[in-house]
């Protein structure tokens, strides 16, 4: 049966790729080399696939139809969206692989876990949900993904427990199948952070530390005990932390931080964190 | 909570459509009229008053990125979203 091998969770800024050198150089240092780390274990644990857990910010869906949930079963992805997304993102517009195999069955296997996702089986294209943090997690685009995008862009939101329940059903769809036998799961977004908003810029580092904490702890209680105001204490982009509770629904352990930093250069509070599987 | 949804996706599309975002800045009130923009949004809309069309609740993303598409770079969004200029 499969496995999920590996899971670990990174903000997504556009500046961590799209404009590094305006970070404090110990910052983007400190950033870095925890990228780097999660790419050495990557490397190391050779998933068949990655199940790739983001937000996409009005890339692709909109208000006319904006799932709460949805499933890409594609066998490949467009990233980023346009070639001057990727200049802004300092990544060169690329196909990256996809899992269809592994990914109809999640969306199949969500559905008979009474969840109802959106199903994607073409034309999601990337932004930077996928697109920066892949730049220094896979940059080869070798890694086959299953992209799963939680509404973290426009309220109402799916509630913090349904997210953590999405990634248990996640593990559960993995552990039901035999195709990729060892899967990784990436949650990327946050932490705390306000896009077009006028308090852009600003960083809550105590909801981050304590968002951090929570998911040290493991403690689903804990990780799902978040209300829509809770999250919008640390802007709109904080309810990117879905794709973080999603993942650790997932792994169902303790996560350790890699590295905590508050960015105002890259509009974010920054981190990465690494299940203790 | 007036209905917002003409005016996203205006926001929307031009986000999308470069030559949309274009025709906007040469021909405001044609576009306007095609997506069926009146009152105090479309008053908003010409005059690039972010602030006004956040506050009526326009999604920040969306407002966000139209501002980009149509040229007004990252400082001067957010001055205007502040107040600070108008």
């Amino acid at each position: 049966m499969g496995q999920i091998v590996g899971a670990f969770t990174a903000s997504h800024s556009p500046g961590i790729t799209g404009f590094p050198e305006r970070a404090e150089p110990a910052q983007r240092e400190a950033v870095e080399g925890a990228f780097g780390e999660v790419r050495r274990r990557i490397e190391e644990l050779a998933p068949d696939a990655v199940v790739a857990v983001s937000v996409e910010h009005f890339t692709n869906f909109f208000l006319g139809n904006l799932p709460a949930f949805a499933i890409g079963t594609a066998g490949s992805y467009l990233g980023p969206v346009t070639k001057e997304m990727g200049e802004f993102l300092g990544v060169e517009q690329h196909d990256y692989p996809g899992d269809a195999v592994l990914g109809a069955h999640l969306y199949r296997f969500a559905l008979e876990s009474d969840f109802d996702p959106a199903l994607v089986e073409g034309g999601l294209a990337f932004d930077e949900n996928f697109c920066v943090p892949l730049k220094h997690l896979d940059p080869g685009s070798a890694l086959p993904l299953v992209p799963v995008i939680v509404n973290g862009v426009n309220p109402p939101w799916p509630t913090a427990r349904r997210c953590y329940d999405f990634g248990r059903m996640i593990r559960a769809a993995v552990e039901a199948q035999d195709d990729a036998r060892r899967v990784v799961v990436l949650g990327t977004g946050g932490l705390s952070h306000w896009v077009g908003m006028p308090e852009a810029g600003s960083v809550n580092e105590e909801f981050d530390r304590d968002f951090l904490d929570r998911l040290e702890s493991g403690d689903p209680a804990r990780l799902t005990d978040y209300t829509q105001e809770q999250i919008d204490a640390a802007g709109n982009g904080a309810h990117e932390i879905r794709t973080w509770l999603v993942t650790a629904g997932a792994a169902g352990v303790p996560f350790d931080t890699l590295v905590y930093e508050p960015v105002p250069a890259w509009l974010t509070g920054t981190a990465l964190a690494a299940a203790r599987i | 909570m007036i209905a917002v949804y003409d005016l996203q996706k205006l926001l929307w599309d031009v986000r999308k459509d470069l030559d949309l975002a274009n025709r906007f800045r040469s021909e405001p009130d044609a576009v306007l009229d095609e997506y069926g923009i009146d009152g105090e949004e479309r008053a908003a809309m010409k005059a690039l008053d972010f602030k006004t069309l956040y506050e009526r609740g326009a999604n920040p993303y969306l407002l966000y990125f139209c501002a980009l598409q149509i040229g007004v770079d990252r400082a001067e969004y957010y001055a205007k979203l502040r107040g600070e200029v108008s």
